[in-house]
């Protein structure tokens, strides 16, 4: 075993109350698939047998997931306001070999492998995926207007390979300017500074790491605190210069170091450190010092040009996810089995009708998903939408570019468009709603 | 050289409207391509050789340095030329009329000016005033050694002009070179920020003495999300320019230099919507002579064919009995070179006419020039001989320079970065100390000439050293029995100043000591995880008073409103969550320390509140903002009290704080009585109050309150 698989999946989706108020994110269904399906099915796709998914007792409870790997399911208490790295903390002991850690909510068709190939030719100390921004098209429920800016941007910045990543910072930090060290110029003279990057949250990270992080319990989120600390300490001099120390010093400086330092060796690291010695390959080019300017601790990142690669934590790219998602991962028959269509109802081929639904008469439906359960009464139009399960829809309704939370029902005539209508909500009969957020009003108090 | 004529019958003679700036338009491929040629350093980088030898005609290789710039321009197909001449002009002009440049078979004429506007880039304006450029020009230094083939540059520029009409001004030449080359001179690294895609420069800077670059955000706004950080770039001083620059030189006559300019250009883009875009040549070659580092890198790379075709046995001056022959490892010989028996010349050697070298000589990448007498068992390695110099026998010369009609007597040992300036004797039996540079100029003559130029003297400011008195003598001790010469500012300074000196000449090492380096690195991070381990509570307010500090400096410093400060202190106090007590406390002694912080730690109280008083007065209103409540005034006081508790010295000044505090009414009478009555918590404070000057201060402060409750009684 190579690398283990940890799924990160107790997140709380606060970037989209709306929606998992009353559901976790990891279980909100994207194409009828629970979220978090999707990273284990990338994880089944690229091989893995096992994987420890980090979670809060809730979504245990509801997940059933159909794969073949075993799944390890480690909760969390949902109150402890843990971060990524407390939850990594956290299962420390699990931990035998180097990990591949992802987020519950990244929908992506990358191949894999590229990311873990720089992990693998460099024996790095962090690979990551990055892709490129994507403007959400489709109208978003409740947000008026024109689409805010959203987050600050990343600077990312890339040697000329574009994949050793030795830059990283957040507009929010930075004030006026931007500053680099010149020692990082000398030795990777060429930088790409890129913005209109999306971290896609999924790492491969040394043992070492987790370890480190065992010991020094400061930091508590991985992207925020632990990426950002290792792709500084790149350069700097203490990590470097430990490679010359024998074995004797080293002990004893591991009783000298206060505060914890991160040790980044593996077991052939003599051998690895001999064949860089003997080879002729080198990682630069210009100065005549060793490959890696004899650094241990690298980071490398896969930029993804092309492809699919969504991280769903906005509704947003929620309803975008919604959308494409199952045109790249349709095995499955976009009707269920199960499901009562009419004769006389038109269901476009671009539409997925989940389990047990009942559609009747003269309704069309396009473009959208339908959740499990769903009861579509007559001559009900439904384009662009998303309808989760157990919802009832009224004769003679129209819906158009919104998301319907389980057990909503939606009164006869009723005309939606644009809206997110919570989970239980009843939207009286010829009511004509347009770009609203329909939500209990307890739910509101709450945000 | 063949190359060469074909280039330059590419463009089509055409001079049709001289004297004016033509039409910009089509007919601006069918200028001439013009180019202007600052022969003039406007630095005294090559003190004290260039005191005598304008740096132009310094030989590099055994040919003038101007005459590389003018093999290049000519090579790149430019067919008009404007030399630009101040500091000797005359030296340049005799040399330029008598080359082959202005000889009327010349493709490129060259026309000399010599500039009235004795400043840095001045020709340039000057070059607009006299509307002597017409179209997009080549603009170089008198220095460049370049074989660097300019026309795809040059369509690019043309193009982008074109595209975009008078937005690009400028197209830097740079070439690639990684940090740690030795054509790279620190003193002119440079960092680059561009826009891939685009080409256009976004950030220039000179990186010397900086450890973190630093970019400003506003390039990363532009649009672009391709933005790379370049620093393997070296910058040819070589750029094409649109007539447009000269016109920008005019308008904007505090641009001194080309850094100036093209930083001012950058900064100002928005509001004047100049661009500049640069090249990067990876092949060729092209490096500015800008300190004897370069010098020395410069020489060995044209010995070295790097430059070709500009190597030595081409002869490109066609100057009569310069030819040489090239044999096996770099080695030329001029004509009547005669060699002695059992000398060697090891590689990459190039030896002037009639050079005559004695015996068991070993001579290793070196340059000598024409007519030098060189004796037996001498020793050179990368030694830079010019014209007419002799060394006598059992010499040892290593990384030098000597200049025309040098003596070195026998037994001379120089070390590296020795110079040693025109018409200099050492020896015999010396050893010179490395980095020592002889001139026959002495040291003080500098501040009784050319004091006329202010620019000039940017570079020679150190001189001031009070060496007046010192007799005209040859120290036998500097420069051995028979020399003749003087140490050139070395006397009377301090070691560190020395350095600099030393390094002024030779530019600084390409490799800076890596060691000091990572050290600082290691202390950075080290700083970095204390910071981290700290308690964030005590760093919160310590970093609150450290930002006050800063705030009431710059205060002073812009003399910002106290309106404005008390805002600026107001955020800072949200930002670290502040108590507004704490925020008292901490401005009452950030404002007590003051004094000390401008003045040192040594400071007499009585001169401590001469400083202090004013200061309070400046920041009452800040004080009143923040004083209002009767525990405020308390609390102000206890600051105090605690700030002069740490300073026993400044007790005497207590008096005078506290008069000023109550004279500017920011503490009520009552509360001080109530302070000095009551606040009592130390033995220490006990003795504070007990102060001469404290105890008057209340006895008056209670007679006072006594009258004015009498009159409030009547």
């Amino acid at each position: 075993m190579e690398l283990q698989a940890v799924v990160m999946a107790a997140g709380g989706g606060s970037r989209m109350m709306d929606l998992t108020y009353s559901m976790p994110k990891p279980l909100l269904p994207v194409g009828n698939k629970p979220l978090i399906w999707y990273p284990l099915n990338l994880l089944e796709r690229i091989g893995f047998e096992e994987v420890i998914v980090i979670t809060t007792k809730e979504v245990q409870k509801q997940m059933h997931i159909d794969t073949k790997m075993k799944l390890e399911m480690v909760c969390i208490q949902e109150d402890a306001d843990m971060g990524t790295a407390d939850a990594l903390r956290h299962i420390q002991q699990k931990i035998k070999t180097d990990i591949l850690v992802v987020s519950c909510d990244l929908i992506t068709d990358v191949a894999l492998h590229e990311v873990v190939d720089l992990f693998r030719a460099h024996d790095a100390t962090l690979s990551m995926l990055m892709s490129k921004t994507h403007e959400f098209t489709e109208t978003v429920p409740g947000q008026k207007g024109k689409k805010k800016t959203g987050e600050q941007r990343d600077f990312v910045g890339v040697d000329s390979s574009g994949k050793r990543l030795l830059f990283m910072a957040n507009e929010a930090d930075l004030d006026e300017e931007l500053v680099i060290k010149k020692s990082i110029m000398r030795k990777h003279p060429r930088m790409h500074i890129k913005t209109g990057l999306v971290d896609a949250h999924l790492y491969c990270l040394k043992k070492s790491v987790v370890d480190f992080l065992a010991d020094n319990k400061s930091i508590t989120s991985i992207r925020g605190e632990l990426i950002p600390y290792l792709v500084r300490k790149q350069f700097s001099a203490s990590t470097n210069s430990q490679k010359t120390k024998n074995d004797s010093e080293k002990n004893q400086k591991k009783m000298d170091l206060k505060t914890p330092d991160i040790h980044i060796s593996s077991k052939d690291e003599d051998l690895l450190d001999l064949a860089r010695e003997k080879s002729c390959w080198n990682d630069h080019r210009g100065d005549m010092s060793d490959a890696y300017h004899g650094g241990k601790l690298r980071c490398y990142v896969h930029i993804m040009e092309d492809g699919m690669c969504y991280r769903v934590n906005t509704l947003a790219a929620y309803i975008e996810a919604n959308r494409l998602a199952p045109k790249v991962f349709s095995e499955e028959l976009p009707v269920h089995p199960t499901a009562e269509i009419s004769e006389q109802s038109m269901v476009g081929a671009d539409s997925i009708i989940g389990a047990a639904c009942h559609v009747s008469e003269k309704s069309s439906i396009k473009r959208s998903t339908i959740g499990a359960s769903s009861c579509i009464k007559e001559k009900v139009k439904i384009t662009n939408s998303i309808i989760m399960n157990g919802v009832t829809i009224e004769d003679g309704c129209s819906i158009q570019g919104s998301v319907i939370c389980n057990q909503a029902v939606i009164g006869r005539g009723a005309d939606i468009k644009y809206c997110l209508v919570g989970s239980g909500q009843c939207i009286e009969a010829e009511a004509e709603r347009n770009n609203e957020v329909i939500v209990s009003t307890d739910q509101l108090m709450e945000i | 050289m063949a190359g060469r004529a074909a280039k330059q019958g590419r463009s089509n003679p055409n001079t049709g409207n001289p004297g004016k700036r033509g039409p910009v338009g089509q007919d601006e491929e069918e200028q001439p391509l013009q180019a202007v040629l600052i022969a003039d350093s406007f630095n005294r980088r090559f003190f004290p050789i260039s005191k005598d030898q304008p740096r132009a005609l310094l030989p590099l290789a055994n040919v003038a340095m101007i005459d590389y710039t003018l093999e290049f321009l000519t090579a790149a197909g430019v067919q008009e030329t404007f030399v630009f001449l101040c500091w000797m002009s005359s030296k340049i002009k005799e040399h330029l009329q008598k080359s082959k440049w202005c000889q009327p078979t010349s493709s490129n004429t060259v026309h000399i000016i010599t500039s009235e506007l004795y400043r840095p880039w001045g020709c340039a304006a000057d070059a607009d005033a006299k509307t002597l450029v017409r179209s997009d020009f080549l603009l170089v230094c008198g220095d460049v050694v370049s074989n660097i083939d300019i026309t795809p540059a040059l369509q690019e520029h043309r193009n982008r002009r074109k595209r975009e009409k008078n937005i690009s001004v400028m197209t830097m030449i740079f070439k690639e070179s990684s940090p740690g080359h030795r054509s790279r001179c620190q003193e002119d690294d440079i960092i680059v920020a561009v826009d891939s895609k685009t080409n256009r420069v976004l950030h220039y800077q000179k990186t010397l003495g900086l450890k973190k670059l630093q970019f400003p955000m506003n390039i990363f706004h532009n649009g672009s999300n391709e933005i790379e950080i370049r620093y393997d770039l070296l910058d040819c001083h070589i750029s094409i320019c649109s007539p447009q620059v000269a016109e920008l030189f005019t308008d904007n006559f505090d641009y001194q230099t080309r850094n100036d300019f093209v930083r001012g250009l950058l900064v100002n883009e928005e509001i004047l919507g100049n661009q500049i875009h640069f090249h990067v040549m990876g092949e060729q070659y092209g490096a500015r002579v800008s300190n004897l580092l370069m010098y020395d890198a410069v020489s060995s790379d044209v010995v070295r064919r790097w430059v070709y075709p500009l190597t030595p046995e081409m002869n490109f001056t066609d100057e009569e009995g310069q030819a040489c022959t090239h044999s096996r490892r770099n080695v030329y010989r001029g004509a009547d070179v005669s060699l002695g028996h059992g000398s060697q010349m090891v590689e990459n050697v190039l030896i002037g006419r009639g050079t005559i070298i004695g015996s068991n000589c070993q001579i290793s990448n070196s340059v000598i020039g024409n007519n030098c007498t060189i004796g037996d068992n001498v020793i050179l390695d990368r030694a830079y001989i010019w014209n007419n110099v002799s060394i006598a026998n059992d010499s040892n010369i290593t990384q030098c320079v000597l200049c025309d009609h040098v003596e070195v007597k026998q037994g001379v040992t120089l070390n590296q970065h020795c110079v040693l300036a025109f018409n200099v004797v050492v020896g015999p039996n010396l050893t010179l100390p490395e980095g020592t540079v002889v001139s026959m100029h002495h040291p003080d003559e500098e501040e009784e000439e050319d004091d006329e130029d202010e620019f000039l003297s940017d570079d020679a400011g150190v001189n001031n050293d009070p060496l007046k008195t010192k007799t005209k003598g040859y120290s036998s001790a500097e420069v051995g029995s028979e020399g003749k010469g003087y140490i050139w500012r070395t006397a009377n300074l301090s070691e560190a100043e020395e350095d600099e000196l030393s390094q002024g000449l030779w530019g600084l090492t390409v490799n800076p000591d890596p060691e000091s380096e990572s050290e600082s690195e290691v202390s950075e991070d080290s700083q970095e995880q204390d910071s981290r381990a700290a308690s964030p509570e005590l760093d919160d307010v310590n970093v609150f008073q450290v930002e006050v500090m800063g705030t009431l400096q710059r205060g002073m410093e812009e003399s910002i409103g106290c309106d404005n400060l008390v805002l600026e202190i107001n955020s800072l106090k949200y930002a670290y969550n502040i108590t507004l007590k704490e925020v008292m406390q901490i401005l009452t002694k950030v404002v007590l320390e003051f004094p000390i912080q401008q003045q040192g730690q040594e400071l007499k109280s009585s001169q401590y509140s001469p400083l202090l008083v004013p200061l309070l007065k400046r920041w009452t209103p800040v004080f009143k903002n923040y004083v209002k409540r009767a525990q405020d005034h308390m609390d102000c006081l206890a600051a105090i009290e605690e700030f002069f508790l740490e300073r026993v010295a400044l007790w005497a000044a207590m008096v005078k704080v506290l008069m000023a505090f109550y004279q500017q009414e920011i503490l009520a009478e009552e509360a001080i009585l109530r302070w000095f009555s009551q606040g009592v918590t130390s033995d220490k404070s006990k003795l504070l109050r007990k102060n001469q000057g404290v105890q008057k201060f209340i006895q008056w402060l209670e007679e006072a309150e006594d009258e004015s409750s009498e009159e409030d009684g009547k």
